[in-house]
């Protein structure tokens, strides 16, 4: 065997096991990005822990505990809507009423506790709506 | 009126372009040198006028002109002076004609650069900037226009700038990411050009070094400002998320860094031909896949733009790219075939190409990771993402074999080391790396097993560098007699990408530090009232004042937000260490977007990092989050030294006393 060929081995050899490193954790760390209907419809059809979910933020709902370390609010994605929990000092700048959010967590009787809440400022960019409303207010 | 020439010369500018790249291909065909010039000059005229284009709407954004729709849309009357300028990169139209801009100003360069040389390469490499002109052109043209205007007196007053991109980082970080992704179109398109025409040595390479090494340079840069940026500004107290943006300008970085380290075989050895075509095509490819993963909407990301149909085009061209780029590897592929041979494991040529496949690795992981949540969904219906536990288990081991490489590859020698060599250049480095090892994990007491070899590799390498400088050193004042620092300076002088390249990777060994020191970070979320004092780490934090700035108390600092701030008083071991105010934005520019911004105490081994998460100004309740951060200064400290590195390669000197690129 030449020394090309040696090569060549040691980078499939080498290829082959990165990818079973990968692999062999690769489904714990999956985190399956679901509507929430689904959730809350069918949450036996999830078999993973932890989800993220997308949605609006309902108009009216954002309400904090007392020491304001806590915030909960309903998630509205569609017609669906799942009550959110989420406990952080940090609370994204862009989070209020009707934002569009992405939480991920674990989903227990009925309330989601979320330990990750991001803010699409994406949106923010772009959004139609807001534009308009900045024509009309002036 | 600015507006409308504006827009004429855009649209005159994609007629030049189309005209220019007929020209210069009928030029290959029938070798009428007239078409050639007629076709670059049409080129070049295309490229001023896309400049001129561009101070249109930067003068439009500076003078407030809302009759046109992006002006109000990330401008405002009281939007300070200097982010007007960002306004320019701030959307999808305004990034878009700025992309094509700096497109623009490479191509003059190169055109000029090139007047009286490689006549064969040359019309190929005009086609091919042409042909990317044009297709960022079609796109600014008649998709995502920057000059659309409204009619006046429809909006009084714009929307203003996002508050998050109100920072100083947010004026550099762009445009320098701009430079580093462009830049790769260079070295591409005379690639593209070898492979068309034949001329397969070399040249290609030799006339693009330059331009790479720069390229590199301002990509590397931009993305450790972008984290940079997220540090200071986003408040979640890291610098590097594996956000979906931050990936795409991660991928040709890692390919591009394994170009240029892999074309320095080919010019010594005529080695490794397909692979570093290969490698260019691919990341230029991953440029403009990264500029599309941003302004398409198929990645959800914090940074990227709303989606649009823009996406499709892009997709396209992607296609166009890697069809028109496989097919030539075939045609070439005879010619491309080396003639030289790899001999062992443990030579220069080896090292490198292990160093090649690490970067291809790690690039193929982060393509992965960032792609994951659309191939699943393509496949079974559900998005599913994968975050940084997932990046972290692969890269993390990844990077600490590339750093393993860094210090041991530049000291092999060409084709083949010998045991004994290995031996001499490689003991004390190693016996410093296991001493410094063991004192750390005596004093951190870390049981970790990555901390401790990361320590280990990151004292090893860095030994193994000082070693060069100080035995290069020392046998130049042997040899010339003069004293050790003139004999160190003549040293850089004499072998400068050597020695530059030796810079440069003390920096990153310098970064790897400060990602090492993640590892102790501590964070609490704390809830004060005035007059408490709290404990994290080892800093007391006692809570002394509050109050309201707004833009009527203090117009000349704060003329488009107001801001609630907090006095914190901070001890550190039971003494008093310093006094940090952090605060919370309002922009009333922005229908009262709130902002926090990050006050930050920053050390050598430590960063007191406090984010002011609200404040009740009726009861004086402020939420807080506090972070210890530590070796986090190592990361912009690298940078610096990886600048320098480069620029020591680069022979900026000799640049400025005249010599061409």
């Amino acid at each position: 065997m030449n020394f090309r060929k040696k090569f060549i081995l040691v980078v499939i050899v080498f290829g082959l096991l990165t990818v079973a490193w990968i692999s062999m954790d690769f489904k714990s760390q999956e985190v399956p990005f679901i509507s929430v209907s689904d959730l809350v419809n069918h949450k036996e059809m999830f078999r993973q822990d932890r989800f993220r979910l997308g949605g609006n933020v309902q108009e009216g709902t954002i309400h904090y505990s007392d020491d304001k370390l806590t915030v909960d609010f309903l998630l509205k994605q569609g017609d669906s809507i799942v009550p959110v929990e989420h406990t952080s000092a940090a609370i994204p700048d862009l989070f209020k009423d009707g934002a569009q959010v992405i939480v991920e967590g674990s989903y227990k009787e009925g309330i989601f506790y979320a330990d990750n809440l991001m803010t699409k400022c994406a949106s923010r960019y772009e959004e139609e709506s807001k534009y308009t409303s900045v024509s009309e207010t002036n | 009126m600015i507006a409308i020439l504006g827009n004429t010369l855009l649209l005159m500018s994609f007629a030049f372009t189309v005209y220019g790249i007929l020209s210069a291909t009928l030029y290959t065909a029938n070798g009428n040198r007239k078409f050639m010039l007629s076709g670059e000059r049409a080129i070049l005229s295309s490229s001023v006028f896309v400049i001129l284009s561009t101070i249109g709407l930067l003068i439009e954004l500076l003078r407030s002109n809302f009759t046109l729709e992006y002006v109000a849309r990330y401008s405002s009357a009281e939007t300070p002076t200097l982010y007007k300028f960002s306004g320019l990169w701030a959307g999808m139209q305004g990034s878009l004609l700025f992309w094509v801009m700096i497109l623009s100003v490479f191509i003059i360069m190169v055109i000029y650069q090139n007047r009286n040389r490689h006549q064969k390469l040359m019309p190929w490499v005009l086609i091919t900037l042409g042909v990317i002109q044009l297709f960022f052109l079609a796109m600014s043209n008649f998709f995502e226009n920057p000059f659309t205007p409204i009619p006046a007196g429809m909006v009084m007053n714009g929307m203003g700038l996002n508050p998050l991109l109100q920072n100083p980082v947010m004026l550099i970080h762009p445009p320098l990411l701009y430079l580093g992704f462009i830049g790769f179109s260079i070295p591409f398109a005379f690639g593209m050009a070898a492979m068309i025409t034949g001329e397969l040595d070399t040249v290609w390479i030799r006339t693009t070094r330059r331009w790479t090494l720069v390229t590199w340079l301002f990509l590397s840069v931009a993305i450790i400002m972008g984290g940079r940026w997220a540090y200071v500004e986003l408040g979640w107290g890291g610098y590097w998320a594996w956000d979906p943006v931050e990936n795409a300008s991660l991928l040709p970085w890692l390919t591009g860094t394994a170009y240029i380290h892999s074309v320095l075989i080919q010019e010594k050895k005529n080695m490794l031909r397909i692979w570093n075509m290969v490698l260019i095509m691919v990341t230029f490819t991953l440029t403009i896949f990264g500029t599309y993963l941003t302004r398409s909407g198929v990645v959800s990301s914090v940074h990227a733009f709303a989606a649009t149909d823009l996406g499709v085009w892009f997709f396209w061209f992607i296609v166009l790219i890697l069809v028109t780029n496989i097919i030539l590897l075939v045609i070439r592929r005879k010619e491309l075939a080396s003639v030289n041979r790899l001999e062992s494991f443990v030579g220069r040529e080896s090292g490198f190409l292990f160093n090649n496949m690490l970067f291809v690795a790690m690039m193929l992981t982060v393509l992965w990771g960032t792609m994951y949540p659309i191939l699943s969904e393509a496949v079974t219906g559900t998005k599913i993402t994968v975050g940084s536990p997932y990046f972290n288990r692969v890269m993390i081991p990844l990077g600490l074999l590339l750093l393993f490489l860094t210090g041991v590859g530049p000291l092999l020698a060409w084709r083949r080391t010998t045991t004994r060599s290995l031996r001499r250049n490689f003991t004390l480095p190693f016996i410093v790396g296991l001493i410094l090892t063991g004192i750390f994990g005596a004093v951190s007491k870390m049981t970790l097993i990555y901390p401790l070899i990361s320590v280990l590799l990151i004292s090893f390498v860095a030994a193994i560098i000082f070693l060069e400088f100080f035995k290069g050193t020392k046998a130049r004042h042997r040899m010339t007699g003069a004293g050790y620092l003139k004999s160190f300076f003549e040293l850089l002088e004499k072998n400068r990408s050597r020695y530059g390249g030796y810079i440069v990777h003390l920096g990153i060994v310098m970064m790897f530090l400060g990602f090492t020191g993640k590892v102790f970070d501590k964070e609490a979320d704390l809830s004060m009232n005035q007059g408490d004092i709290k404990t994290v780490g080892h800093y007391d934090i006692e809570y002394t004042d509050y109050w309201l700035e707004t833009p009527e108390t203090n117009p000349d600092t704060r003329s488009n937000h107001a801001a609630k701030i907090v006095t914190l008083k901070i001890s550190k071991n039971g003494s008093y260490y310093t006094t940090l105010n952090a605060e919370r934005r309002f922009y009333t520019d922005q229908n009262n977007q709130p902002s926090s911004e990050v006050s930050l105490k920053a050390t050598l081994f430590e960063d007191l990092y406090i984010v002011l998460g609200s404040l009740d100004l009726h009861s004086g309740n402020a939420i807080l989050k506090v972070r210890v951060n530590h070796l986090v200064s190592w990361v912009w400290l690298g940078t610096f030294v990886l600048i320098l590195g480069s620029l020591v390669s680069l022979n900026i000197g000799g640049l400025i006393k005249g010599k061409s690129l």
